[in-house]
Formats: C-alpha cells, structure tokens, sequence
C-alpha cells in the first residue's frame, strides 16, 4: 500500500484538530502559524494566507511574508438576519480588510484577517450566532440550497441543508477552545467522531441541494447532489447524484472535473442516513495516499458506480428508489424584484465576484448596512455569488428600493456581467496562478463591446474564470471558462451547458487578454449569424463542431481538437 | 543714562536698535550685572590683560574652590558644564564638576560658590535623572544654603510653554534658601552657546576673589578665545566630525503603510561608538519652504540669505517671541499664543504678508540646531557603518502639508554621494549595564527601536547572557514592523528572551506599549526585582509620559504603595542607574 499523505499523520496526531495551533496565536512576532496547523486551521474554516502582491517587497524589507489569515463562514443555505450581515460587515471593518466576500458555496469570507485579529474575528462571528466549523478542510463543507424564496418548498430544502450540515458536523470540541471560551475538554469528557474517525475525511466532501428549474447551486459539482422533486406544491423527495466535483491539475490527465451521476431518488426523512451513508464509504473508500486523487469522484472511477451503489444499498439497508423527472433551465440566478407569496417580494441583487466593497460610484458595502439596518426580512447568499434581499413586506418595499437606488444598487448590469463569475484568485489565495477577480471585470467590458457591436446583448450567456485549476468558480460547468496558468495566461474552456448539465472542453492553451477576445470574438460573430432559435452559446459552439461536446468526466481531456492534443 | 544719549555713539543703526531694546527691558539687577560684564569684557579683551593672564599664570595664587552644578537630558547642560570647568580653572578656581543625578542638596561641598547650568525638559519638567535633586531642593526640609554665592544659567526651548522652567524654579529656590544671587538668571533657546560663554566668564568675575589691586585683569578669563558668533559650535568640548556618506537607504516600512520608517546605514570611517550613543548632523532646510519664505518676505532674489536660511536658520519653529518681535517689525497687532497650534513661521509671514530686510528676517530666527539621532547598530555588527532608523515626519496643519526638517533631508534630499559631517554624541546615561549577566527591559515604539538594536546586537556579540525584554509599537503589524526578521531570529537564538509588541491601528481599540506593559505587570516587577535595568527611547511627549505614568501605577499596584513611594521607587531607580531614558 502507498504511504498515507503527510495530512493524513497531520490529522491523526492533531489531538481532534487542535495540533498546537494555540501556541502559535501566542507567537506574537509571526504573522503565521507553523505549517501543519495551517493544514488544521482549516477544519477551523481558517486558511493562513499571505498578500502576494507584497511577496516582492517583504523580503528587502526584512519583513516575513504579509501572513493574514481567510475566515469562511458556514451558513447552510445561505440564509443570514439583517442583524447577522451587520455583524459581518463590522467585524469585517474592524478585523478583516474592510470587504465581505461572497462565495460560490453561499457564503462568507473574510480576508485579510491578522493573527492578532483571529480570535476577536471568530469571536465575533460566534456572537453574531454563527461559525466557521468544517468551512474547509477533509469534512463535509458548507451545504448549499437553492436561494430562491418563492418556492413553496425552499423552507424544506433550507432546513435538509442545515439538518445534513449539523448532523455531519465534527464533534470536536477545538473550534470552541481555541478560539471562543479557552476552555479545554475536561478529562473524561469524551468527544467521539462517530461518524467522521479521528482522521475526518480523505480531502473535501462537498453537499448541494438544487430546486428545480433552477439549477444556481450546480448540483453536478458536488459530491453528493441533491436534487428536490417538488410534486403538487410538496416537496416528494430527492434526486440523488453521486461523484461530482470540479477540481483538476494542469498537465495531469488523470485528474478532471465531474458531474455526479444520478443514482436513485430518497424521501425527506431518508435524507440524512443517505447523506452520512454516502460520506462514510468516502471515508473507508477514498483515496488516503494521493490527495489528488482522494474525492469521491475518483473513488467512484475507481471502485466503478454498481460496487458504489451495492455498497450503499448494503450500508442504508436499502436501495433507493429510482429517480423522478426534473428539468433545470439555468444555472446562473435571476436578476431583479422577484414577487412571492404573502405579499412578499425579493431583490436580488448582482454582487460583481461576490466583493462587498465601496467602490467609486457604487457604494455596495455601506449601501447593504443601510438596508440592513431598515430591512425586517432575511439576506440569503447565493452560489454565484449575489445577494437576495429576501422577504421584503410590502409596506417595506418601497424604502428597500429608495435605498437601493440611492447607493446605485438597483441599476442592473449587462446580461454578460451579470452570467459571470471569479474566484478570489490573487492577492490573497494560495494557489492562483493567474488574476481571476481582479481581472475578470475587465475582461467583461472587453468582451461586452463585442456582444453589443454584434446585437447579441440580450443573449445570456456564462462565463467563468478561476486563477487555478481547482475550480472555485465551477468554470469547467460555464459556457466559457478560463482558467488560469500562469500570470495573464487563460486556458478557453467551451460547452458547458447554460443549465450546468454538462461539462466544457478546452478550445485554447494558454491565451493572453488579447488571445481571448481574438479567440472568443469570431465565435460571437458566428453565433450572432447562424444560432437557432433559443439557441444556446455553448450548443451552438458543439453544434458547429468547434468543440466535441463532453459526455463524462472522464472523457473531458479527451476529444480535443487535434492542435491541442498534445 | 537715557537710552537716547546712545545715539551720540559710535554704533551703527541697527546696533543701537539691538542695543536700546535690550536696555529699555532690563531690570536693574540687570543692568548692574552688564556694567560689571562690560568692564571685565572691556579690560580682559585689552593687550595688557590678556599679557597679564598669560604671564602671571595662576600656579601660584591659592585656588578658590567652586562647584559646577548640571542638570542634563541631552548631553548639552553637561557640555555646557565642563566647558565652564575648563574655564574656571584657567580663570584660577578650583572647580568640581557634580551632575545632579549624583548629588543631593545637603551633600553638595560645603560654603563653595554653586554655577548651576539646568535644562528644562518636554512640558517643563527637570531632566530625568536630575529629578531626586530637584525634589529634595524644593521640598520644605531642603537644607539652607545661607551665604553661599550662586548663578543660574538655564537652557530651554521657547517652542514649549513653561520655557526654563526648571532653571528658573532652581534660581528662585536658591535664593529663597538664602543663597546669594551673584547674577541674574540667565534663560537660553537653542542658541545657547555664545551667552553661555559670556555667562560663564561674567559669573566667573563676579566670583573672582577681590583683592585690594583689584584689577579686572585678575579675572583671568581667557576672552580672546571668545569665538564669533558666526564660528558657533556648540561648545568648547566640540567632539570630532566625521565625513559620512550615505550608503544604503531602505525604506523598512511597507508601500502601504500610513508611515514611513527608513533604515540608512552611513560611511563614517573612524567613527568609534557605543550601543545607546547618538549621530549628530546639521540638516539644512526645505529649498521649497526656504523658497517660500523668501518669496512671502520679498526676498525672493536675495542667494546670500537664501543659502543662510537653507543650511543655518530654523524657519520652521514658531514662538511666542517671534509673534511679538513680528508684530514689532511690521506694526501689527500681536497674534495671540493660540496661532502658534499647528503653525510654522511661514503662516506667520503669510497672515499679514510685510516686506521685510534680511537683517529683519533673520532677527525672527532661531539658529538651525544639529538633530540627533540615535545609533541602530553596534560597533561590532557594522564596523565604521552606523545604522540610523529614520521616521519620516511629515503632517498636514492649518492645510499645508509639513515636513520634518531634518528627517526629509535624510531620507530624501541629502545626495548619497555627498560627504556630509557628522559628529558622535556619546549617551554615557544610556548604556548597556557593564555586567553581561543583568536583566534589561528595553521599550522602544517606533523609531525608539534604534538603540536597542544596536544592545541586541552587542549582547549578541558578546554572548552575553542577561535576558532581554523588548516592548515594540507602531501601527500595523503587517506595514510597520521594524526589523521584523532580526527580532524573530533573534527571540529564536535566545538574545532576545520576550518581545511585547502594540500596534494601535490593527484594531477598534489603541493598544501602545503602555497597554502591554500594565498587562505584563506582574513578570515586569520580577524582573526589576531581579536586578533588571529599564529603558525607554522615542517620543518624549505622549509615549515616554504614558510609559512613567504606567510604570507608576506597576510599581505602587505591586508594593501596594501610594503613587508617592512608586515615584520615590522610580527616582532611585534614575539616581541607581536602572531607569534610563532617551526620549525627544
């Protein structure tokens, strides 16, 4: 057998996820932590990150790396109190880089946070009725639900997610004694990960539960998709997919983003012991030796989808049932006022990349702390990235707007703006290669010059970038996707389709600014020509033969053109 | 004699301007003193006295004793000091020299002559170390002084409110004790040194032994020596100059930082120093505010004045004195105090803009002092090469922008390849204690950091053995941290044992080094009650205060003493050696 990965002895000595990250808060002379409770930190919802942009001066300087840490919340679907968000954006403010970050898994991050600042920060998200447990790290990830309040059913799915988020939660008591009370688990009070083991997952576990047509969570990306089949008003029970997930490695073929297959249909009150059934045979299944290739994807290709489903049925002491109809239409939100129910109507509101920042003309950051400050209703993040004002009365209607509208809120973007979505990317992630938040904007208004020269501007069509392979964005589910290689270089991912059902294929390696709109722009042209009716960007390009459509992961290296095969 | 029967003199205009304004503000004591001055200038600056003190010489007359008195923060009461002795024994005394620190009022040598030269320190305060003396001086069992024969000579800053304060306290407490004044007072801005030396060779007079040939020649004070006031150096003791070159300039402070700290390290061949010394230099001005001066003055074309107010004029400090002697020079009204908050001379000349003489202008200025700044390195770590850690001073009043004077000539204006004089200023009050072995807390925020790293680095040299405790502030953790790696591999090595680190903007609340010290109250008694020995360096006026003030309430909440006997604890700790500041 090969040699566990180091983070696996990492977590087995952890002591439950403590290590001595205590003793390095203490350090006050270091911005970091040491490198293997930076790994720990992370079960925590806390990454040691560093200000890249600064890497070149620090050293001159005689100054260790810009460490600051990311804190990420995990709210299951997303939904937070008006008094929450306030919470955040002070905290933010005063702990953080003055900017909330919305992410594509519904929540927040903040960015920038000090180590002198962790603990208040974390203190001040515990006080706000909130947490950052299990946000990263080997364990199940922040759940994520379909947004949309004007679905009689979204009360359900909303509470599935936090059910299935407290139930596969850790049990380990660190987060509290490090970082809020300091008080240690007393001896002979036990703390046992029944579910989880002492060494918690092989990598990340990721949940997303979909409502029909919309599709905004990208139930294929996920290890366990769920999908909510609403029959006559009521919610019936779910579609269950397996093995989804987007992240790959340039230059590794043996590496790539997936969609979960579809494996049978559960009711609301098997939701649960589906949800831990399919997370234990990832624990006892999964990859402990190479990290890359330790998602449920891959055991599922390796292990084959009958031997997972047997095991499954054998662990449920079931089979489930077979899966009903659904039909998803779109994969990015809707834009807009939304009327619901009971006189209550929604704003949902484009946050470009997720930043909650003042930025000139359009004062996002002080614009949503006035609205929250009137509003009586809920703010629920959404996966790509938006704010819903939920829940506005009708009598309230009428101020949310005049806020809105004083704060250049209410003015929507272009339709392609709009469908796109970054990763955080530099200055502050780890792992990018490339600019992708920072870049994409104008990318956007490059392209958008295109879309209206050729008539296109009332076509929705998604893209997204990510500045690594790992897929934060989930590009490799967009019509165009660029993800980052090295500094100012894009590989151009083409097909995926516009409700997320089906992967991308890379049409282009390594393309500057000018290569992408040169490349993307006859495409335009084309489409803007010769589309069908309804037709979709991404089918036209497949209809057209620009690129072969992808029918599975595993055949997403595949089928390239013959230049870039290589 | 009338003032107006000057004019029947042989002065020009304008001495006799300087001349009658002196005399129409002079107290009789004054007066009486100057006459007294005159003659001895008068006959010791004539061939004959001037032959008579070097033939007769001095070798045999008995020597009269005398007691030379210094109250000294920076050095310069000291200066001033031992350059009176030199003069007091050439004019035939027998003098001692005794710093207050070291002395007390009912030690001082008994019945001899007392020259007491005291500086005021920040707000009106006696220099540290000088406190103890000071206390017991004032206090109503001060032993009394009935007979003895004494002068005050008092240095100051007119930039602050209560200027000399101390000399003056000292003058008016002598007296009151029953000494006997021989002069009067005398109160000194930054351009002491030519009253000093008129002081001390007046004083010195007036002491003199009356003998029945009475002759001022006795007086035996060497005024040829006297230099011009053009020659002005400081004082007699003028230590060596260096030529430097700047060889490296390193802004250590990140691009984002809301300061701006920079690390210079110097050329200065032959220069030999102690961690806690000083590098003195003459900074010139701004050519930009110069410029403006100038222009606001009518003076724009004048190149002679304009190099005297680059390199030798304060054109930046603004006083009350200056109001009044502006006011003067162009028949207004007097500003009132309240316009010298946040203002420079420049905002002077502009609220009621006069075209002025150069002789006019620079009768407002004080001269431009040498600025100190201390030595970031040690002579071992960075042999002839001694590293300064300059903070940019550069703010915003009354809308325009300000900049230090001699922080910008250093970090932005003086040319790296233009050798530039720099003296050193031994620190003697602020060394390292000689046993390797002892305990020392060192709190340095911002650019107080210098010295300390230059005592880590000898400690480190030496492999010295005593612990070490560093409190460092600035604003931010990730912009502002000086030395960041070195203090981390030195914590890592052990040559430092604990560094407490405030950084006031990182959070909602401020946090300064006061803040980490009361919070480390507990271990900061064990150490002193270990022997260890406190420094401070950096900004006198909010930090070294709130540093005492804290340092107070440690010590009286430890003994669970009054705030008295924590202040008693304190000044012994200056007179012992363990309380050590260099704050400016």
């Amino acid at each position: 057998m090969p040699p566990l990965s180091r983070n696996e002895t990492i977590k087995a000595e952890s002591r439950l996820l403590r290590g001595t990250i205590a003793d390095g808060l203490a350090a006050a002379a270091t911005g970091a932590i040491a490198e293997d409770d930076a790994q720990l930190t992370k079960f925590h919802g806390i990454y040691l990150q560093d200000d890249r942009d600064l890497r070149p001066e620090r050293a001159k300087k005689r100054m260790e790396k810009a460490y600051m840490f990311m804190a990420r919340l995990r709210v299951p679907g997303g939904v937070l109190t008006p008094a929450q968000w306030l919470a955040m954006e002070r905290l933010a403010r005063e702990r953080a880089n003055g900017t909330l970050r919305l992410t594509t898994r519904q929540t927040i991050q903040l960015h920038g946070v000090i180590k002198s600042n962790l603990r208040p920060a974390i203190q001040g998200i515990h006080a706000g009725l909130l947490d950052t447990i299990a946000a990263c790290g080997d364990v199940n990830r922040n759940v994520i639900a379909s947004p949309i309040p004007t679905s009689p059913i979204h009360p359900e799915v909303l509470a599935a997610a936090r059910a299935i988020s407290a139930h596969l939660l850790p049990k380990s008591r660190a987060w509290h004694e490090i970082f809020i009370d300091g008080t240690p688990v007393t001896p002979g009070e036990e703390e046992e990960e029944k579910i989880l083991g002492r060494t918690y997952l092989p990598r990340k576990f990721k949940i997303a539960l979909a409502i029909p047509p919309f599709n905004d969570v990208d139930v294929f990306a996920h290890d366990l998709g769920l999908v909510a089949i609403e029959e006559e008003g009521r919610l019936a029970g779910y579609d269950v997919l397996a093995g989804g997930g987007m992240g790959m490695t340039h230059g590794e073929p043996d590496t790539f983003p997936r969609t979960g297959d579809l494996i049978g249909f559960c009711t609301p009150d098997q939701l649960l012991a589906v949800a831990e059934a399919v997370v234990t045979i990832q624990h006892d299944w999964g990859d402990r030796a190479d990290r890359k290739h330790a998602r449920l994807k891959y055991t599922i290709e390796r292990r084959g989808l009958d031997t997972f489903r047997s095991e499954l049925a054998h662990r449920l002491g079931l089979s489930l049932a077979p899966p009903r109809p659904y039909n998803f239409t779109r994969s990015g939100d809707p834009s807009g006022w939304l009327d619901g129910e009971n006189g209550l109507s929604h704003f949902l509101l484009f946050v470009e990349n997720g930043r909650i920042a003042d930025r000139p003309g359009r004062a996002l950051l002080t614009g949503l702390s006035a609205i929250a400050a009137a509003h009586d209703g809920r703010f629920i993040l959404t996966p790509n990235q938006n704010l819903l004002i939920a829940d506005i009365s009708f009598s309230q209607r009428p101020r949310i707007a005049e806020l809105l509208s004083r704060h250049n809120l209410e003015a929507p973007p272009s339709l392609l703006r709009r469908n796109a979505m970054a990763c955080v990317a530099l200055p502050t992630c780890g792992l990018a290669l490339a600019e992708s938040e920072r870049y994409l904007p104008t990318l956007i208004t490059a392209l958008e010059q295109t879309i209206a020269s050729l008539d296109l501007a009332s076509e929705e069509i998604t893209i997204r970038m990510t500045g690594c392979p790992n897929g934060c964005a989930r590009p490799y589910l967009a019509e165009i996707g660029l993800v980052g290689v090295r500094p100012g270089i894009y590989n151009l991912y083409l097909g995926g389709a516009f409700d997320g059902m089906r992967l991308s294929k890379l049409y282009r390696r390594e393309l500057t600014h000018d290569g992408i709109l040169a490349a993307l722009a006859p495409l335009f042209a084309s489409y803007a020509s010769s589309r069908l009716a309804n037709e979709r960007f991404a089918d036209f390009v497949i209809r057209n033969g620009v690129i072969r459509p992808t029918t599975s992961g595993k055949n997403f290296h595949e089928d390239l053109l013959p230049d870039l095969a290589a | 004699m009338p003032p107006s029967a000057l004019r029947a003199t042989p002065f020009a205009e304008d001495q006799l301007a300087l001349i009658e304004r002196l005399l129409s503000e002079a107290t009789p004591d004054q007066l009486h003193w100057l006459s007294g001055y005159l003659a001895g200038f008068q006959a010791a600056s004539s061939p004959r006295a001037r032959s008579a003190t070097s033939a007769s010489g001095v070798a045999t007359a008995p020597r009269a004793p005398l007691t030379i008195l210094y109250a000294t923060e920076s050095g310069n009461a000291e200066a001033l000091a031992r350059a009176a002795r030199k003069e007091a024994t050439r004019a035939g005394f027998a003098p001692t020299l005794l710093d207050m620190a070291d002395t007390t009022p009912a030690t001082l040598p008994a019945a001899t002559p007392l020259l007491v030269i005291a500086s005021t320190w920040g707000e009106g305060d006696p220099p540290s170390r000088a406190l103890s003396f000071y206390a017991a001086l004032l206090a109503p069992d001060a032993p009394r002084l009935d007979g003895r024969r004494f002068a005050v000579f008092a240095l100051g800053d007119r930039a602050y409110a209560n200027f000399c304060a101390t000399g003056r306290a000292l003058d008016a407490r002598l007296a009151e004790l029953g000494a006997e004044r021989v002069a009067p007072l005398v109160e000194c801005d930054l351009d002491y040194a030519a009253p000093a030396r008129a002081w001390t060779a007046a004083t010195l007079a007036a002491l003199a032994p009356t003998t029945e040939e009475s002759d001022p020649a006795v007086i035996r004070v060497d005024f040829a020596r006297l230099p011009s006031a053009e020659s002005d150096d400081g004082d007699a003791a003028t230590p060596a100059s260096f030529e430097a070159t700047i060889t490296e300039r390193l802004l250590l402070s990140s691009s984002r930082s809301t300061s701006e700290t920079w690390h210079l390290e110097l050329d200065a061949a032959g220069l030999a120093w102690e961690p806690g010394d000083s590098l003195a230099f003459a900074p010139r001005n701004d050519p930009a505010l110069v410029d403006a001066v100038l222009a606001t003055a009518g003076l724009a074309s004048d190149e002679t004045l304009r190099a005297a107010l680059t390199e030798r004029h304060d054109i930046t400090t603004l006083t009350t004195p200056g109001l009044a002697a502006y006011a003067a020079l162009t028949n207004t009204t007097m500003l009132p105090a309240s316009f010298l908050e946040g203002r420079q001379l420049i905002d002077l000349l502009e609220s009621s803009p006069a075209r002025l003489t150069a002789a006019d202008l620079t009768s407002l200025l004080r001269p431009l002092p040498p600025r100190l700044y201390s030595i970031a390195s040690a002579p071992e770590f960075s042999p002839g090469s001694p590293h300064l850690l300059v903070s940019a001073v550069r703010w915003q009043s009354h809308g325009r922008a300000r900049l230090g004077v001699a922080s910008l000539d250093l970090i932005a204006r003086r040319s790296s390849s233009e050798p530039f004089p720099v003296t050193l200023r031994p620190n003697p009050h602020f060394r390292l204690p000689a046993d390797p072995s002892r305990p020392i807390i060192m709190i340095g925020p911002g650019s107080g950091l210098a010295p300390f790293r230059a005592f880590l680095q000898r400690r480190e040299a030496v492999g010295a053995h005593g612990k070490t405790w560093l409190f460092f502030g600035a604003r931010n953790f990730t912009h502002d941290f000086s030395y960041q790696l070195e203090l981390q591999d030195w914590l890592a090595s052990g040559v430092l044992a604990r560094l407490s680190l405030a950084f006031s903007r990182d959070q909602p609340e401020k946090i300064y080094v006061q803040h980490r010290l009361w919070e480390s109250r507990a271990e900061i008694r064990r150490w002193l009650d270990e022997g260890a020995v406190l420094y401070i360096c950096g900004d006198a006026k909010a930090m070294a205060c709130d540093v005492h003030a804290t340092l107070l309430r440690i010590i009286s909440d430890a003994t669970g003493t009054g705030a008295d006997s924590a202040a008693a604890w304190l000044r012994t700790a200056v007179a012992d050696g363990r309380y050590k500041r260099d704050i400016y």
